[in-house]
């Protein structure tokens, strides 16, 4: 018996390997392995002539870091990320969670709204900054006018994204736009999983409906929140595409996102170790964050 | 039975996915020593052709512009008959965007593809010779050639006293203008100092277009991209001041260069230019008739033209605006070729094209009707400009040589954002440029 | 008193319903609006909302002058059709095992799948060329695949580990029981019962590859290979101007067919989200 038993264990094992091999090879290649490189590459002196000539960088003490602090660049940077991170994810649940709560009350017509809804979310990243910045065009945007409307023709020149103030906005706007969807069919998806009969009993024991909200729809959707959530931070953490379309980090550096500084010093100016540098912080603030979250999730 | 059904499912699925793998192989460009079946394909196609494939020379030529319609017919055009006349060379255009074609590049020297000849911005040339994709042009062109060319336009080429890249048409940052609005407005000719400008803004910006929409009186492109920090750095030439220093190192505590700041300041507060513009969004409200003037290439008028066809009629061009004190000198913009030297053989094709490239023959048509400029070289002195040029001719040699220095699109960068900030951020202008230093010693260091 | 508080919330619920719909909606009509402009009519300030001279020229344009445009959408459905396949047997694969059989280093691996789809791709650019050019997959619709599948795999991995998890091992446990291999317990009964879950993460991973940008205009060079981002950013956002009428066109047409297509598997694709993500 034990004998048989090793067997299946070995077989099991070699069975596993096997069918994990593919992803483990995938992911340590394209993904594991260039972390590492850049993560080396942040504490050298890296830039486009050593990697045509193939010479290695050169250890510069912490000189791609320092200089980032110095300039306040990346100060800048990671206070851009966060608020645009946490404004989004929000606003994506806040609408999510209404917008699903309606569909889900049998209104009339839910399927077919259902299937509306997901549009936005179908059109590609970099088609969604281009509706936007010609909504936002400055000088025959439809924004612009929808502003002159609103305020009674007293702000005549609106311009989104123009302004260091509204800029980000602007760009918010566009990533709700893009991605409450998804949250909303999510939620949607978990509250059509709560049983009738939890609800039912639940209003027979006289809740009304924020009570039941409170005490019965939230709990039994935590899972989903904190699936879709978690989804949405990392999603928006990684967001370059639209503010790259849109603004390409101005006016004044008010939309210049870790995303975009790094990809600013790697890629326009070639210095890939200060680009790495930005990437290694920047994945260090994510990977806290999501500790912070799964943290905050498990405790209660 | 159900389950027979899907065992067949999963086969097929097994099938589609090595089908379709073996698909994706043949998308894929044949590579010598790539994978064994290619090597044979290789071989077989090289056994077939063998006598006249030893002295084939493939260019690979780098070009942003073949993809944009303005430029797409010329391109075309010039591979085509290059190829007829010169048989054993083949150009081979390698794409990618306009703000990704450097980086470009460089991964694909990284992975020891060279290209042999990038067209592009003067303003590419020194972050390329930094990263060793650039050579020496007497490597490669011969003597006689390169001595058609004017030396003080060679002159902005040369890092280390060597020549790196050549142009093939200039333009400094010229003012392009609206004679109709001008004419409307009461005014018979440009502006030549930034007062006249001023001046004639103040009325021009009372003016509507018959749409009953704004006209912008003066436009100067100050959005987040490399080549608006250029023409910004035109702006302060013209205003005699400074960026750099002779050996390379920041020098901005000029009058010339807060007076530019400060002009953009009033500029803003009174209107007359459109907000973080693009170079291609001033040209698309000149196009429509609702900017007066701005500074832009001379081959902007290719994009205005793209707008409105009409843009021939009224659009003229002058000067670049000057001071009391200043001589209003310019920034050199060129469409320049850098050359990469891989070898004997290619070189020579690469010499060949090049003299192919900038000669009257290739030249004329395109530099008179589809993108305007000014020639770089004596010979073709000789050449009719396009009438939209008159104006400004002679600008083209009052430039300033800017000192060459690896970092200087980032620092371009870091001047729109500067910009961007006695304007749309409405910061003070000795504080913004305070802030502007602490970041620009970071990039020049 | 309770019938007046419901009512009253349902105007509410209505008009916020409203208000979040023309937030989504909206500005896809005006898309489609601009589309039907001439130039100069799209320029024109206050904009139209009837249009004024209607033309279908941009869309002419489109399938006769611009036609580049059509050889990047078919390379993006290839591309995006293959990392899907590739990603979905990787992704299942390993989900399969990570679900049913309990090895020490499996928490490890859960670890390391579920950080690196926090990596910034931009931070693994520079590597991930050089990776391909070593194996001669750069510039090749193979690289690219390959690239794509190792982002999109550790997601969906997650997410089909959730659906494995969800379905009981009993059957399986009988199978085995009775002789069936474990290849067999994988392909005859543990594949069939996720089938709503397979196509979930297909859709999912469809729209993710669809939607890529930064790897095809790292990773591809020849113009005839782009796909959809990457040439739409390249011909149409070009230095020169900006053409917005034919952007918009551009836009149009590129949606279209992903919204019927989605339209047609929405279903499944709320019904795997229910059937599995959401419980895992």
């Amino acid at each position: 018996m034990n004998k048989i038993l090793r067997n299946k264990r070995t077989g099991d094992a070699i069975f596993s390997g096997l069918f994990l091999l593919p992803i483990i090879l995938l992911v340590g290649l394209f993904i594991v392995m260039p972390i590492i490189q850049s993560v080396i590459m942040s504490f050298q002196d890296y830039g486009a002539r050593n990697l045509i000539s193939g010479k290695p960088g050169t250890w510069n003490n912490f000189e791609n870091y320092k200089s980032l602090f110095r300039s306040g660049l990346i100060a800048n940077s990671i206070g851009i990320t966060l608020r645009f991170v946490a404004i989004v994810v929000f606003f994506e649940f806040f609408i999510g969670i209404i917008l699903a709560l309606i569909l889900n009350s049998k209104i009339k017509g839910a399927r077919f709204l259902r299937s509306l809804m997901m549009m936005p979310w179908v059109v590609p990243t970099i088609v969604s900054a281009l509706i936007w910045m010609w909504i936002f065009q400055p000088q025959y945007g439809v924004f612009k006018a929808l502003v002159e409307f609103l305020s009674g023709g007293a702000v005549d020149n609106f311009a989104m994204l123009n302004n260091p103030q509204t800029a980000l906005w602007g760009i918010i706007l566009a990533a709700l736009w893009k991605l409450t969807p998804l949250m909303t069919l999510l939620l949607l998806a978990g509250l059509s999983n709560i049983s009738e009969d939890l609800l039912e009993a639940a209003t027979i024991d006289g809740a009304n409906k924020f009570k039941l909200f409170w005490k019965i729809i939230l709990p039994s959707l935590k899972p989903v929140i904190k699936v879709s959530v978690l989804m949405a931070i990392i999603e928006n953490f990684k967001q370059f595409p639209l503010f790259w379309t849109m603004t390409g980090g101005g006016p004044d550096g008010a939309t210049e996102t870790l995303a975009v500084l790094s990809y600013r010093e790697a890629f326009v100016s070639f210095n890939h170790g200060s680009g790495a540098a930005v990437t290694t912080i920047w994945l260090l603030i994510m990977i806290v964050i999501v500790i912070l979250f799964n943290m905050a999730f498990r405790e209660d | 039975m159900k389950v027979k059904i899907k065992k067949t499912l999963s086969g097929m699925l097994a099938l589609t996915l090595a089908l379709s793998v073996a698909g994706c192989n043949s998308g894929k460009k044949p590579n010598p020593s790539n994978s064994k079946e290619s090597n044979v394909e290789n071989s077989v196609a090289s056994s077939v052709s063998k006598s006249d494939s030893e002295e084939n020379v493939n260019l690979k030529f780098a070009n942003y512009a073949i993809l944009e319609s303005g430029y797409t017919d010329f391109w075309n055009g010039v591979k085509s008959d290059f190829e007829e006349k010169n048989q054993g060379v083949t150009i081979e255009y390698v794409t990618a965007p306009y703000g990704e074609i450097v980086n470009t590049i460089i991964n694909m020297a990284a992975a020891g593809n060279k290209i042999d000849l990038l067209f592009g911005e003067n303003s590419w040339v020194p972050g390329l010779v930094d990263s060793g994709l650039a050579s020496p042009i007497d490597e490669i062109l011969s003597e006689e050639f390169l001595s058609s060319f004017y030396p003080s336009v060679l002159k902005d080429y040369e890092m280390d006293g060597k020549t790196y890249g050549i142009p093939m048409y200039i333009s400094p940052f010229l003012l392009y203008y609206n004679k109709d609005i001008l004419k409307e407005a009461g005014f018979d000719n440009p502006p030549q100092t930034y007062d006249e400008m001023l001046s004639m803004a103040e009325k021009i910006s009372t003016l509507k277009t018959a749409d009953g929409n704004k006209i912008y009186a003066f436009g100067q492109t100050t959005a987040s991209v490399p080549v608006s920090g250029a023409s910004l750095n035109a702006l302060i030439f013209t205003m005699g001041g400074d960026l750099l220093d002779a050996q390379g190192k920041l020098s901005v505590d000029n009058e010339g260069f807060k007076e530019a700041f400060a002009l953009l300041k009033t500029l803003e507060e009174k209107g007359y230019n459109p907000q973080n513009a693009k170079l291609k969004d001033l040209r698309n409200l000149f196009a429509l008739g609702q900017l007066a003037m701005y500074y832009d290439q001379s081959w902007g008028f290719n994009g205005i033209n793209s707008i409105n066809e009409n843009a021939n009629n009224f659009i003229a061009s002058a000067a670049p605006l000057k001071t009391a004190t200043s001589k209003g000198e310019s920034l050199l913009q060129a469409h320049s070729l850098i050359l990469v030297n891989n070898g004997e053989a290619s070189a020579k094709a690469l010499d060949t094209f090049v003299q192919y490239l900038i000669s009257n023959e290739t030249l004329e048509n395109y530099l008179q009707n589809v993108t305007p400029a000014y020639p770089a070289t004596t010979t073709m002195e000789s050449l009719k400009l396009n009438p939209a040029l008159d104006g400004a001719k002679g600008s083209e040699a009052n430039v300033k040589s800017q000192v060459q220095i690896p970092e200087i699109s980032n620092l371009h960068l870091e001047l729109a954002s500067l910009a961007q900030s006695v304007t749309v951020n409405n910061m003070d202008v000795d504080q913004a440029i305070e802030q502007f230093k602490v970041k620009a010693n970071e990039i020049v260091k | 008193m309770k019938q007046n508080k419901w009512s009253a919330l349902k105007v509410i619920s209505r008009i916020v319903l409203l208000i979040v719909f023309v937030f989504l909606l909206f500005p896809l009509f005006w898309m489609l609006l601009t589309s039907f402009k001439t130039n100069m009519e799209a320029f024109r300030y206050p904009p139209t909302f009837i249009v004024e001279e209607a033309t279908l020229q941009n869309y002419v344009n489109l399938f006769t002058v611009n036609n580049d445009f059509f050889v990047y959408y078919f390379n993006n459905f290839k591309v995006s059709g293959l990392t899907t396949l590739t990603t979905l047997v990787v992704s299942i694969m390993a989900a399969y095992v990570l679900s049913r059989y309990k090895f020490k280093w499996n928490a490890a691996l859960i670890v390391l799948i579920t950080a690196s789809q926090m990596f910034p791709l931009v931070s693994r650019l520079i590597s991930l060329y050089s990776t391909l050019t070593h194996y001669n997959l750069i510039d090749s619709h193979f690289g690219l695949i390959l690239a794509m599948t190792a982002s999109q795999a550790p997601f969906t991995t997650m997410l089909m580990t959730g659906f494995f998890d969800g379905i009981p091992r009993d059957i399986e446990e009988a199978a085995y029981v009775d002789g069936a291999g474990r290849f067999k317990s994988f392909f005859s009964i543990a594949l069939p019962l996720t089938k709503s879950g397979i196509l979930a993460g297909g859709i999912f991973t469809f729209l993710q590859a669809w939607d890529d940008y930064l790897h095809a205009v790292t990773l591809i060079q020849t113009d005839s290979f782009r796909t959809l981002s990457a040439g739409i950013a390249l011909r149409y956002l070009g230095e020169l101007s900006y053409d917005w009428t034919l952007i918009n066109t551009i836009s149009i047409i590129g949606t279209i067919p992903m919204l019927l297509l989605f339209f047609f598997f929405n279903k499944y694709m709320i019904k795997g989200i229910v059937a599995g993500a959401v419980k895992g």
